[in-house]
């Protein structure tokens, strides 16, 4: 159980990192091209799709770095209960937010997966023949990712919350 | 109703991720409206419709990468052989540095790190007091928010829909007046440290222009790029990301290929966080202004606060409680939609209101019990935190007394705003 929740930790890892960089790469590569076509050619080799495809990648990038940021645990947040308590009563406090957290992005999830069920009936496309549903898939996909995440932490959090003191609670 | 935002409330005070309480209002207003919840992802989708919105990644990526390079030590050394000499003079190294490596990095906390690290000791050694220097260096570290290109000044301009060269403009002179102001008490404080300062040498200054080869022409590009309106702010976003990115990685080679995933995902993550705050607060808004919120707001104001003045002290001290509380980003995504239209109501420009509203949540970093510079300041250079309060609070007071002067006089920054 601990060896497949590991092996699944680092390949989520390897797979956000690999798709950040992809991506910005992507974004900074096209905006630079079209800058510079402008700027130098006078416009003569405008790429007709980047406007769409560059604010497309704005949400994948929100999207997949809400992931990250769920997974290191970085998402903006009031950051007051521990700097002013300490021991268990934090550990009750981080595992009820993260609970609610972890439920929220599930709820949401499902109205976005409903979204794109509606999206793939109504046929719309980007990019001349590309499905727009299947750029938006990303924010279903993200929330029920980011869940996932919020469970794992909670079940992390009653692991050593109920472990004794001097087994093992490795981080 | 009641009851839910108390709970919220509470979850949010506990720890729990500000885009998640916010989503959750977000949600239980279209519930009790009988608004079709898909709303809620038809809004966050709405972050792959603004243009403008792919400056954030692109700043925060190249501010990111001149963090994790010598950068920071370069630029120090530059200002410090430009202005070491002067009385107070490392003092003025320190704000003069902040303000210009907020502006790129925007205002995110990494200025105390990537800076305090090297001008604390620094200051040290050249005999200014310990608890000046902790102050200092925690009030500068939020110093040039209000320069371009900063994060919460477009993204200011994103929820308020201002023209985001207007803002840039606006920022220039009360962020000047802030520098002026901090930069007079530290050689005020340090009248009577006269020792020997560092002497001016040309040598130096071109020993360290040399050095700073490569960062030299940022500014230039990026600052005289937008404000002569030769590149509009992504595009001119998008140069700084590939040109940094060039001059660390490929010229300078300060980062290596390989740590280049960490360092991206390190400022996806922020972008993410505030992409996601923004996205659940389009849908807040939403609900909001359907829910006439603004409209009660207002009329509720009108009765408190009869004048331009008065609305501007209410407001002032309401985003004094909301920055100790509230990180930036949060607030502008929540609270703008909400005040723009009683300060319209009241006759405030929108430019000004931003100004105002960055400014006095730059003071947000430094009240105590939240701000987050306190913290940093406190874990990065092991201080008890009580020690960094007291030893900010009188360059709190001196900002609070700048953001005096931005709120009531508007002209101070609109003076080169086009036709405010």
């Amino acid at each position: 159980m601990k060896s497949i929740l590991d092996k699944l930790e680092r390949a989520g890892r390897l797979a956000e990192n690999t798709a950040l960089v992809v991506l910005l790469a992507a974004m900074v590569g096209v905006s630079v091209f079209q800058i510079a076509n402008r700027q130098l050619f006078g416009g003569s080799f405008s790429l007709s799709w980047a406007d769409e495809f560059v604010k497309i990648i704005v949400l994948w990038l929100a999207m997949v770095g809400s992931i990250a940021a769920a997974r290191d645990n970085k998402h903006i947040r009031i950051d007051l209960i521990t700097h002013i308590l300490s021991g268990p009563v934090v550990a009750w406090a981080k595992i009820i937010v993260d609970v609610f957290a972890a439920a929220v992005c599930a709820v949401i999830g499902w109205h976005a997966f409903r979204l794109i069920r509606e999206e793939i009936s109504w046929g719309d496309t980007i990019f001349t023949d590309v499905p727009l549903w299947i750029m938006h898939a990303i924010v279903p996909l993200a929330f029920a990712l980011i869940s996932y995440q919020f469970v794992v932490r909670v079940m992390r959090l009653v692991h050593e919350l109920f472990s004794a003191p001097g087994e093992e609670t490795e981080s | 109703m009641i009851v839910v935002s108390l709970l919220l409330l509470m979850l949010a005070i506990l720890g729990a991720p500000l885009f998640a309480i916010i989503a959750t209002s977000a949600m239980v207003g279209f519930y009790n409206n009988e608004t079709e919840l898909m709303t809620i992802a038809l809004e966050l989708l709405s972050i792959s419709q603004m243009p403008i919105l792919t400056a954030i990644p692109l700043f925060t990526f190249a501010g990111y990468l001149l963090s994790e390079c010598d950068a920071p030590k370069r630029l120090v050394r530059l200002t410090n052989a430009m202005f070491g000499w002067m009385p107070g003079g490392l003092a003025l190294v320190c704000l003069a540095a902040c303000a210009f490596f907020t502006a790129f990095t925007g205002a995110s906390g990494v200025t105390i790190i990537a800076l305090g690290a090297i001008l604390y000791p620094a200051l040290k050694q050249d005999g200014y007091s310990d608890r000046f220097n902790l102050g200092l260096v925690t009030s500068s570290g939020s110093l040039g928010l209000l320069f371009a290109p900063s994060l919460p000044l477009i993204l200011y301009g994103v929820v308020a829909e201002v023209s985001i060269d207007d803002l840039f403009r606006a920022g220039i002179l009360p962020g000047l007046l802030m520098l002026v102001m901090l930069s007079g008490y530290s050689i005020w404080v340090n009248r009577e440290n006269r020792k020997p300062m560092s002497t001016f040498s040309i040598r130096e200054v071109g020993a360290a222009l040399r050095e700073a080869i490569w960062e030299l022409p940022l500014p230039f590009v990026v600052l005289g790029g937008i404000y002569s309106g030769f590149f509009a702010v992504s595009e001119a976003a998008a140069i700084t990301a590939m040109y940094v990115f060039i001059a660390e990685v490929l010229i300078n080679r300060e980062i290596s290929f390989r740590e280049l995933p960490r360092i991206i995902r390190e400022s996806m993550m922020l972008v993410g966080g505030i992409l996601m705050i923004l996205g659940v607060s389009l849908a807040s808004t939403y609900y909001m202004i359907d829910a006439e919120v603004p409209q009660q707001l207002l009329a509720f104001v009108a009765e408190l606060v009869s004048s331009q003045t008065s609305f501007l002290i209410l407001l002032l001290l309401f985003l004094l409680v909301l920055g100790a509380i509230l990180d930036i980003f949060s607030a502008i995504v929540l609270v703008v939609p909400l005040i723009l239209p009683i300060a319209a109501g009241f006759g405030v420009n929108e430019v000004h209101l931003g100004i105002v509203f960055l400014a006095a949540m730059q003071l947000g970093y430094l009240t105590p019990p939240v701000g987050l510079n306190l913290f940093i300041a406190s874990y990065r250079f092991e201080k008890p935190i009580m020690h960094v309060y007291s030893a900010t609070f009188p360059f709190l007071v001196i900002l609070m007394l700048s953001v005096l002067l931005i709120a009531f006089w508007p002209e101070l920054s609109l003076v080169f705003v086009a036709d405010p």
